[in-house]
């Protein structure tokens, strides 16, 4: 079953409808789960999908009965190495590779000249590539398939959160289908429901969204003529009156091309069929092309104060909303669902307390924060606002065609990058994100830290990095038997291999170095020269426990 | 930063300044100016200097 765009572009593509199932509260059930989802959009269904992996009950509502917002339009486009990874733990990896674009070339462009350009390939040690352009609706739609194939995660089309109360034990929810309005009762609720959150908004938590907003316009094209996959982009484009222009491939041979519009359009106007197609033939020149998708595109910055509200947690674009350009905003909700799954299963489980679930705000809003501070300066690049802030960039640009060493003062986006969590109150010096790197397991076999992360459920994998000291091995083995959330590896001597030494620079590992993996392959402890005391204080200060602290 | 004199023959480095901005417009000068900025800046390579630039020149603007 399809559904045609009700925008009335010929989208081409045929997305999936879900069929509304009357939930059993309708039935006189009293519901309460252990974790409720409201908002199947990307955060959402990462979130969703990774409950349901570690075996976790949820539920998950969405308002909607098929993947994407405003029929086809393309979304988020760039799914950069850490979602990658994320998208290799969950299941969802192998299809988004086939169907999207694999690139790490990126080009700048003012006027007619590249005055900057990047190959992110050549740095990286992760089995992923540096990024994957496709569709948003696409990634959604394999999230969506892998949550029905795992089970654990109750998937609700066309339930519409409308209300949100909570007690100290408990939040309930007030659901609107069309077969009526229930409620439900949560242990925790997750709020996905994307940038004008109702839920957010209920609790009258202001999200400090910015005055100024930046007008876009979208425009999804497919083209006779083949163009290298690179990601173009121009600060100044003559075909675009020296505004901004980004060129992308993205999947099914569609590519997205986003024009800076002015301040003051008529969105309206600049989406309208002859005006696009004006508009990409100033690009272009004389191409055949098909339009797949127009439309306009504003947003303004927001940033929450907190990141959880009672047993109320607020995830992605409820939680945080920053410039488009570096891919910071659908990859870092990704990268919240990816730090507050694991949590939120240990705690549901029992296996850690609730206060580590508090760790969630702690990392991810400094990350939010940092995305913004990033964000914020390219965007004060590529819409100046004064003459001065124009004088200062069309010299770095003008110096940047001369001399390379001002080419890195133009910025067209700082890639998104997993954002380090340097200052958690959870971490011992360490805190960045591990690599995907290639692996042997004890058996030989070839094997990724994603492959070996999955086969331990959720638990911190514990490595001792090449010991030297043999009679101690033993001690931090016994690790695993008192009762936390842990298994443990040699690598060397047998046990896990780093063949590349890929390991040992991910870690920053020395010889008898334990480093403490979390189950988001996040370092959540670094310690040289360990003991397996010091090991078991870093896990227990990775998992929020006290010394004296009874599970 | 340095505060103390250090540009070598500085009459003879004002009169290149001024020279340089020679028949420009002003739009022209105030490119001219930002160019020697980054220029000059890349030369120093030092973050803090750089900043502590930024803000000594900021101050006399703020002053007048």
């Amino acid at each position: 079953m399809g559904r045609t765009d009700q925008s009335g572009w010929t989208a081409g593509y045929d997305l999936p409808v879900y069929p509304f199932v009357p939930p059993p509260e309708l039935a006189g059930v009293r519901g309460r789960y252990p974790i409720v989802i409201a908002g199947g959009g990307l955060a959402g269904l990462t979130l969703g999908c990774d409950l349901a992996l570690r075996g976790v009950d949820c539920v998950l509502l969405d308002e909607d009965d098929t993947v994407g917002v405003r029929g086809a339009a393309s979304r988020g486009i760039v799914y950069a190495q850490k979602t990658l990874e994320v998208f290799a733990r969950l299941g969802t990896y192998e299809r988004v590779l086939e169907k999207g674009i694999t690139w790490s070339e990126g080009k700048t462009l003012a006027g007619h000249d590249i005055v900057y350009s990047f190959n992110l390939q050549l740095a990286t040690p992760s089995v992923q590539p540096p990024f994957i352009n496709l569709q948003q609706f696409y990634v959604e739609w394999f999230l969506v398939d892998r949550i029905r194939a795992l089970g654990h995660c109750d998937l609700r089309w066309r339930n519409k959160v409308v209300a949100v109360t909570q007690s100290a034990r408990s939040v309930t929810a007030t659901v609107e289908t069309p077969a009526g309005t229930y409620s439900l009762e949560a242990d925790w609720l997750v709020d996905a429901t994307g940038v004008n959150s109702p839920i957010r908004g209920g609790f009258g938590l202001d999200p400090h969204t910015s005055s100024i907003a930046d007008r876009w316009c979208i425009t999804d094209v497919r083209f006779k003529e083949r163009f290298p996959t690179e990601r173009w982009t121009w600060v100044e484009a003559p075909f675009n009156e020296n505004r901004a222009v980004w060129q992308h491939l993205m999947g099914d041979e569609v590519w997205r091309l986003d024009y800076q519009m002015a301040p003051d359009c008529d969105p309206e106007h600049v989406s309208r069929r002859e005006v696009a197609e004006a508009r990409l033939r100033a690009h272009l020149g004389d191409t055949e092309f098909e339009l797949v998708w127009v439309g306009p595109y504003a947003y303004r910055d927001h940033l929450l104060d907190e990141f959880s509200h009672g047993r109320v947690f607020f995830l992605g674009d409820a939680a945080h909303v920053v410039s488009p350009f570096g891919a910071r905003g659908g990859n870092s909700g990704v990268h919240d669902a990816d730090n507050l799954g694991w949590k939120l299963a240990l705690v549901a489980r029992r296996h850690a307390p609730e206060r580590l679930l508090d760790t969630y705000h702690a990392e991810r809003h400094a990350a939010a924060k940092e995305n913004l501070r990033v964000t914020s300066r390219t965007n004060r690049f590529l819409a100046p606002q004064s003459a001065a802030e124009r004088t200062l960039r069309s010299a770095a640009l003008a110096l940047a065609r001369e001399y390379p060493f001002a080419r890195p003062l133009v910025n067209t986006g700082r890639m998104s990058i997993a954002n380090p969590y340097p200052d958690s109150p959870a971490v011992t010096a360490a805190g960045w994100s591990v690599p995907n790197v290639p692996i042997t397991l004890p058996d030989g076999s070839r094997a990724d830290l994603v492959t070996l992360a999955r086969s331990v459920g959720t638990a911190f994998l514990g490595i001792l990095y090449a010991p030297t000291r043999g009679h101690e091995i033993a001690e931090f083995a016994r690790l695993e038997a008192i009762g936390l959330p842990f298994r443990f590896f040699v690598c060397g001597r047998g046990g896990v291999g780093d063949p590349e030494g890929k390991l040992k620079a991910a870690l920053k590992a020395e010889p008898d170095s334990f480093a403490l993996i979390r189950p988001d392959l996040y370092l959540g402890a670094l310690v040289p020269n360990a003991t397996a005391a010091q090991a078991e204080g870093a896990l227990r200060k990775a998992l929020c426990l006290d010394e004296a602290l009874e599970l | 930063m340095r505060t103390d004199p250090n540009i070598p023959d500085p009459d003879a480095f004002y009169a290149a300044l001024v020279d340089a901005h020679d028949g420009l417009s002003e739009a022209q000068s105030a490119e001219l100016n930002a160019r020697l900025v980054f220029l000059l800046a890349n030369q120093i390579g030092e973050h803090q200097i750089l900043i502590d630039c930024v803000d000594a020149a900021r101050k006399l603007a703020t002053r007048s």
